[in-house]
């Protein structure tokens, strides 16, 4: 089982990467088609990442499919794990990782099935694969048994299964805040319009936000059965705290006239960069979230 | 101003009370106020997870406290005064944090009370006619037309927005029939919720510490009972121990045997084990560590038995090569220390089967007045007292905690999620309808306020289309539908 957990991990990383590279292309011939085009009008609108029909599927179509495919294959990885060990495969760095990244795809396939905008995909299948290749540097020791802190089958599973919805769509909110930024005020760059990517940012928060509500509570709820206290102050409470502050103020900054647009944008940025601060925390500051197999 | 100016200190800032609580409230109110304390909280936590952290109840103890602190020292250097001066090595409990913290629910719950009327009025009594031009710019809006009534119309606009679980007010005026039509009204309570919940939430958390305690050092010596002490009148017996291992070597299980006494009486007995608490009352037990232990027998000059208990070997000495474990003696005056190697360490003195036993009077610990090495045993005189090494046991490291703001802080969290899930997954859809009278029969326009609602921009489109078809089943139609 673990041969096969291994074997659908390496077909999702290369399908990723090869999808990556689709998205890439389709995006760059679709620049230097418009390029041509604007010298014959002024056009304006959005990319649509798709070849002139004429040769059958666009590259981006063939993306989008290599990323299901990828997807796939990393559930099914997930799946073998979770067969092989006999509990949901979240309780180390390696696997932590591997469920970031169908996290992110998962999310970003929703998000582009909702509003058929694959530039996401530029952002967020370099982020997923770069946790899938972190992943597979820290494949070794991966299989030690759990302390028995952690043998919790439910409360693991769902604790960390829901967090892992909430950092995807923090992935799709941090990628579509830099689209936004890149953007620039003037949109000419073929990209989605500024409006869409506040609407596809603030979307993604108002799905993670629970979530990582949910993820926090559960935690808390954990922490009080195997720790008799359900808040210590743990860096990686905190900093999940810190996350939760950030993403609350992102909501409340929404309601606010002049926290819109450029400014939330950046508030998303700093987001996923507490995201990934909380993500990769037990590396940095131990405490009781400092499990991982990375010793 | 009429009143006579004496110098010019009053012509320039006017203050008086009203203006002071106005000032006040809309500062409390403004969200760009609950947005720069919750980023300023955000800050302190960022500090919280970068900086140590003073242990619990360190802070109590200033000589440990000075010594943690000196170990700080290579790692901050200059800056470990000043960052303890301001507090940061206890964040959370820090006047910063905590002035924050109520600044914020502050802000939060005048939110709320500024908020709730309106949002209350907005659910129950909200406004059921809109005029024509409200559906010429309503972003979401469609107009048709057919040779009916207005009566038969609005039943197939009314109809169609029930199919859909709308509520709906149907209100005429003359010859123009209203609908208003509502999809999840409660849903913007949501955020009354959730905000409210957070003050559940810190209620539950300073309850918790100003009513609870926790213990997470208490360790109980196999075959040893021991007072849990914070006014519950409880004490604890550690039956027995289990510990498991992997083959790497790491624990696999650990469990406790407990057998909880109130007053001498028998009143709970379980088995623990990390995730297995044992609740006894309002206290709660955890399985959290465990150690080695030695069984003590002292017998005094008169021949009174003193000590006859387990001593849990809880400490380890500074240098890190043996455990250290005390009795306390204070009708002698005395501290009684008992020192074993830690375990896989050989120690050079401590020979297996043998302890260390130190004795040092009470508030002088600096030199020991009786110490020596004691086999399993064989009582020795030490201080005018006969101490003997009965045997090696384990002990079982435990936290004892009540926790009296528990249950707001699961209530304040149970109403947290469903008010952000009520927010976020219920999104409140409104809708007003407007029939009236044309020259080929009836008019109908349909419009809706939308805000980041993609599902009701498409749900509206289905709504126009069946409205129109609707109509159109009855006759000729001319639909537009932006």
């Amino acid at each position: 089982m673990f041969k096969m957990s291994e074997y659908s991990f390496l077909a999702a990383v290369l399908s990723i990467a090869l999808a990556l590279g689709c998205y890439v292309l389709a995006f760059v011939s679709s620049m230097v088609a418009r390029r041509r085009t604007t010298f014959a009008a002024a056009g304006g609108g959005t990319v649509t990442m798709e070849e002139p029909a004429s040769t059958g599927m666009g590259l981006g179509t063939y993306g989008t499919l290599i990323t299901w495919l990828g997807f796939s294959f990393l559930t099914a990885s997930l799946a073998f794990r979770t067969i092989a060990l006999g509990h949901g495969p979240f309780a180390n760095m390696y696997e932590f990782s591997v469920a970031f990244a169908w996290g992110t795809l998962g999310m970003y396939l929703y998000f582009e099935r909702r509003y058929h905008q694959r530039v996401l995909g530029l952002i967020a299948l370099p982020i997923a694969l770069l946790m899938l290749l972190y992943a597979a540097t820290i494949t070794a020791g991966s299989t030690e048994p759990l302390v028995p802190a952690l043998q919790n089958n439910l409360l693991l599973s769902v604790h960390v299964a829901v967090a892992i919805v909430a950092y995807g769509t923090f992935t799709i909110a941090f990628a579509s805040a830099i689209l936004y930024l890149i953007q620039g005020e003037k949109g000419r760059r073929g990209l989605p319009p500024r409006e869409l990517l506040d609407e596809i940012g603030y979307k993604a928060v108002m799905v993670g936000f629970p979530f990582l509500t949910l993820t926090i509570v559960l935690g808390a709820v954990w922490a009080d059965v195997a720790w008799g206290t359900y808040w210590s102050w743990d860096p990686k409470e905190t900093a999940s705290l810190v996350t939760w502050l950030i993403y609350g103020s992102y909501l409340h900054a929404r309601v606010v006239r002049g926290w819109r647009g450029e400014r939330a944008a950046w508030l998303l940025i700093l987001g996923f960069v507490a995201v990934l601060f909380t993500y990769f925390g037990n590396y940095f500051f131990g405490g009781l979230h400092s499990y991982g197999g990375l010793n | 101003m009429t009143e006579s100016v004496l110098d010019d200190l009053d012509g320039g800032l006017v203050v008086s009370p009203t203006d002071i609580g106005e000032r006040l409230w809309h500062f409390f109110i403004s969200m760009r106020t609950g947005l720069v304390l919750i980023l300023g909280l955000a800050v302190l936590g960022f500090f919280g997870t970068m900086l140590m952290q003073a242990p619990d109840g360190l802070k109590s103890d200033p000589q440990a406290y000075a010594t943690w602190l000196e170990s700080l020292r290579p790692k901050y250097g200059g800056w470990t005064g000043i960052l303890d001066t301001l507090g940061l090595f206890s964040i959370f409990s820090s006047v910063w944090f905590r002035g924050i913290m109520v600044l914020l629910m502050t802000s939060v719950l005048a939110c709320s009370v500024n908020r709730a009327p309106h949002l209350w009025k907005l659910t129950v009594h909200p406004r059921t006619d809109m005029s024509e031009p409200f559906f010429g710019h309503a972003p979401l809006s469609m107009q048709a037309a057919g040779p009916v009534t207005p009566e038969v119309a609005a039943a197939s606009v009314e109809a169609a927005f029930r199919r859909r679980h709308f509520r709906t007010i149907v209100h005429e005026e003359g010859d123009t029939i209203h609908i208003y039509a509502d999809h999840f009204r409660w849903g913007p309570f949501g955020t009354v919720i959730a905000h409210l919940s957070l003050a559940v939430i810190l209620i539950g958390a300073l309850a918790g510490s100003a009513l609870g305690f926790r213990d997470s050092q208490f360790a109980v010596a196999v075959g040893s009972t021991r007072d849990v002490g914070n006014g519950t009148g409880l004490s604890v017996e550690a039956k027995n121990f289990f510990d498991s291992y992997y083959t790497n070597g790491s624990p696999s299980d650990y469990s406790s045997e407990l057998v909880v006494y109130k007053d001498g009486q028998q009143i709970g007995a379980s088995t623990i084990r990390v995730n297995e608490p044992m609740r006894v009352g309002d206290v709660t037990f955890y399985q959290s560590y465990f150690g080695p232990a030695a069984a003590m027998k002292v017998v005094d000059g008169s021949g009174a038995v003193v000590v006859e208990q387990g001593v849990p070997l809880e400490w380890t000495s500074s240098d890190g090569t043996r455990v250290v474990g005390l009795i306390p003696l204070p009708d002698a005056g005395l501290n009684m220390y008992i020192l074993g190697p830690k375990s896989g360490e050989v120690d050079p003195t401590i020979k297996p089967g043998q302890m260390q036993v130190e004795i040092y009077r009470m508030g002088s610990e600096k030199a020991a007045i009786a110490t020596g090495i004691v086999t399993q045993g064989q009582p020795v005189e030490m201080a005018g007292m006969q101490v003997t090494f009965v045997r090696e046991r384990q002990f079982t490291g435990l936290i004892a905690a009540r926790d009296p703001g528990a249950v707001f802080i699961w209530l304040g969290s149970i109403l947290l999620i469903g008010g952000i899930s009520l927010v976020f997954f219920f999104p409140v859809r409104r809708a007003w309808a407007l029939i009236r009278r044309g020259p080929d029969g009836s008019i109908v326009h349909v419009g809706a306020v939308v805000r980041h609602d993609v599902g009701f921009e498409a749900e509206f489109r289905r709504l126009a289309t069946e409205i129109e078809n609707a109509l159109e089943g009855q006759s000729a139609v001319q639909g537009r539908v932006g």
